[in-house]
């Protein structure tokens, strides 16, 4: 269709239309939401109009190279976020300010994210993960709400040789959680990983109630649990979550994103361009299994790769 | 859900068939057709599906549609036979995306119907966190509040906490049920339970297990020998409406190891429109019998795909269609 050789031809918004439209049928196959992949094909042609055109290429590769740039654009962020380097950063820091007295902050990460999408089983990988790089994680159960939610987080603590502290069902998690870090920073540990109950961002009341133990209890660090599975709906879910961590303290935001089951979607890997395309929050891992080491970096050419699979 | 939203954008898109000319081009059939597969496409929706369903619509019509080119001004048709016409091609490509839309929710397979003094088994399977658990409190919780002697067994061995969850609910539910801390064989678990309610005489009798995917066919032989163990009356899978173009494989995928018989939705209290879900229908060609709405007990809406249809596409919106 497009497949002329083009010789030595500027590029016009015509000759991208065709090849922009497979692109973006391509795209959403591939499970990126239907406004990012617009925004994407829209970011391409951008790149490529008025360029003039290599004689040796076709408009297809060109766009298809054009794409490859764009995407790793977008995951650049990704590549470089290190959380160990900022637990352990911040350890130094107060030991030398404070001469290893134990009255430490510890580095305080929370999980948030709709229901049942991986947050307690990431947020006991994350605490795997610390401790196999010499980390002291104390475990917060602050899902006082879901049936076998403090349950499900003893197994792991217990699985894993960590301390954790739980009050139980039906207590303010917000609460529950500004006493984990008391205990934490009493017994030295130098993070504590605050579990949450999953909710609908559309749920008022309690993503308000999200936004109360944010702006209580501060934390370092605020880890939005997303599916790759998730279709459209990523776009909203990872928005409303930054707008509802932010709304009693306007520096306290999503800083980073795990997205989960990435080993149940195959080739279609598109959530992991919805997800950072909407607030540039980069991706720290990939969940990809249910065993504790199934945590990875995102490889942005795996992700090309799928895309063209 | 999907359809919900779609009557309105349905409506918009088919009014472009009404021209002045009394003709409807190929052009605008495409361009009519695009609008409602980026409907779909939007609310997840499998693409293939979508692409499926447009071809479907394009064939029934095809020989009502005029080329873009085929001059034929000189043609002696009057004014109304010209609006009778352009009326008519529309009507029918509305009649096409009804149907082709209807057939995608109404497979030919009818749901299962519990049978009062006997043993029910019905096994849940699905994705991992897609809403088992929680839909079988609710679902036990519908049948128990009915009048049926409900109990449960959790056969899943995998997931921590998996039974302190169960038993938290069949408790608060008052509920039998049955599981065990310490055995980690889920299709012995599941046969024991099951044998021993039967005997009880319970005539709901409904087993959870762990949640799996198609790319680790361990996962998918487990469910195959729970399924064989447990001789299941219903296979129900349960499909969360956030997710997106991975379910109708993974639905299929299901179908194919286990007889699926009918499909829960749950998290339809966000804001996803639950196409994606949608599309496990068409993979298992089995109905949709509940929707799930919340985290409580009573969010589970019963869901008659017939009436639904009925009421959203058949008279209701039809007749909007109609007189759009
Ligand atoms: N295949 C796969 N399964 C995962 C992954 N991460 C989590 N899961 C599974 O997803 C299910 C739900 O995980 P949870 O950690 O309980 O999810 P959650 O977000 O804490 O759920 P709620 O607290 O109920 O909202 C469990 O069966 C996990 O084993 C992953 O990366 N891959
Ligand atoms: N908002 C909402 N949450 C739901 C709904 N159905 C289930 N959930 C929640 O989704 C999460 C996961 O539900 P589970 O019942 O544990 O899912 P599961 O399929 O049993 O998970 P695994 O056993 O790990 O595979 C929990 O937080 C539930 O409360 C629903 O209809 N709406
Ligand atoms: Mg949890
Ligand atoms: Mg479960």
């Amino acid at each position: 269709l497009f497949a002329q050789m083009t010789g030595q031809k500027v590029l016009t918004k015509q000759d991208l239309e065709a090849p922009l439209k497979e692109m973006h049928k391509l795209l959403t196959s591939k499970n990126v939401a239907g406004d990012i992949a617009q925004q994407i094909c829209q970011k391409v042609q951008e790149s490529l109009i008025k360029k003039k055109l290599n004689s040796m290429y076709r408009v297809k590769t060109a766009v298809r190279q054009a794409l490859e740039q764009v995407i790793n654009e977008l995951l650049l962020p990704s590549t470089q976020l290190n959380i160990l380097r900022q637990v352990v950063s911040k350890r130094d820091q107060a030991s030398s300010l404070f001469a290893r007295s134990k009255t430490q902050r510890p580095f305080v990460i929370v999980v948030v994210g709709i229901n049942g999408v991986g947050k307690s089983t990431s947020l006991a990988k994350l605490a795997y993960y610390l401790k196999s790089n010499g980390c002291h994680p104390l475990l917060a159960a602050c899902d006082t709400f879901r049936s076998g939610a403090v349950e499900q987080l003893s197994v792991h603590a217990k699985c894993l040789g960590l301390p954790i502290y739980s009050k139980g069902y039906s207590k303010d998690p917000s609460l529950v959680a500004k006493a984990a870090i008391e205990q934490a920073t009493k017994e030295g540990n130098d993070v504590v990983l605050v579990d949450t109950a999953g909710r609908m961002q559309n749920n008022l009341p309690l993503m308000k109630a999200l936004g109360k133990l944010a702006a209580e209890n501060q934390p370092d660090m605020v880890i939005f649990v997303g599916e790759a599975l998730v279709g459209n709906d990523g776009i909203d879910q990872v928005k409303m979550f930054d707008k509802a961590v932010s709304f009693q303290n306007k520096y306290q935001k999503v800083n980073a994103i795990l997205l989960t089951k990435f080993d149940t979607v195959s080739d279609k890997v598109g959530a992991a361009l919805t997800m950072t395309h909407v607030t540039n929050a980069p991706i720290l891992f990939v969940g990809t299994g249910q065993k504790y080491h199934h945590l990875q970096k995102l490889s942005t050419n795996g992700v090309i790769r799928s895309l063209f699979a | 859900m999907v359809l919900a939203e779609l009557g309105g954008k349905l409506r918009d898109s088919l009014r472009k068939l009404h021209t002045r000319s009394g003709r409807v081009t190929t052009t605008q059939l495409n361009s009519v057709l695009s609008d409602v597969a980026r409907a779909l496409i939007e609310s997840d929706v499998s693409v293939k599906l979508v692409m499926t369903l447009r071809d479907n619509v394009k064939q029934k019509v095809e020989r009502l549609i005029e080329e873009d080119d085929d001059d034929n001004d000189d043609d002696n048709d009057n004014d109304a036979k010209k609006e009778q016409r352009a009326s008519n091609v529309s009507k029918m490509v509305q009649k096409a995306v009804v149907d082709e839309l209807t057939s995608l929710l109404e497979p030919a397979r009818k749901p299962h119907t519990m049978k009062r003094g006997k043993p029910n088994v019905i096994l849940f399977v699905g994705l991992q966190g897609a809403g088992k658990t929680t839909t079988i409190a609710k679902y036990a919780n519908y049948y128990q509040k009915r009048g049926w002697k409900t109990a449960m067994v959790c056969a899943d061995t995998f997931r921590a906490g998996a039974f302190d969850q169960l038993k938290q609910n069949a408790t608060k539910l008052r509920v039998p049920f049955y599981g065990s801390y310490t055995q980690a064989d889920p299709v012995a678990i599941a046969e024991e339970g099951v044998d021993q309610f039967i005997k009880e005489h319970y005539e709901v009798i409904i087993v959870d297990t762990s949640g799996r995917h198609r790319q680790e066919a361990g996962l998918l032989e487990e469910m195959q020998e729970i399924s064989a163990a447990v001789d299941p009356d219903n296979v129900i899978l349960v499909m969360d409406a956030t997710q997106g173009q991975s379910l109708y494989d993974q639905a299929l995928a299901f179908s194919n190891a286990v007889d699926v018989g009918s499909v829960v939705i749950t998290k339809l209290d966000g804001h996803a429109k639950g196409g994606g879900a949608l599309s496990a229908v068409a993979a298992t060609e089995s109905p949709i019998v509940f929707l799930g709405s919340g985290e409580h007990f009573d969010d589970l809406e019963p869901f008659n795909a017939q009436s639904f249809v009925s009421k959203l596409l058949g008279l209701g919106d039809v007749r909007g269609l109609m007189e759009a």
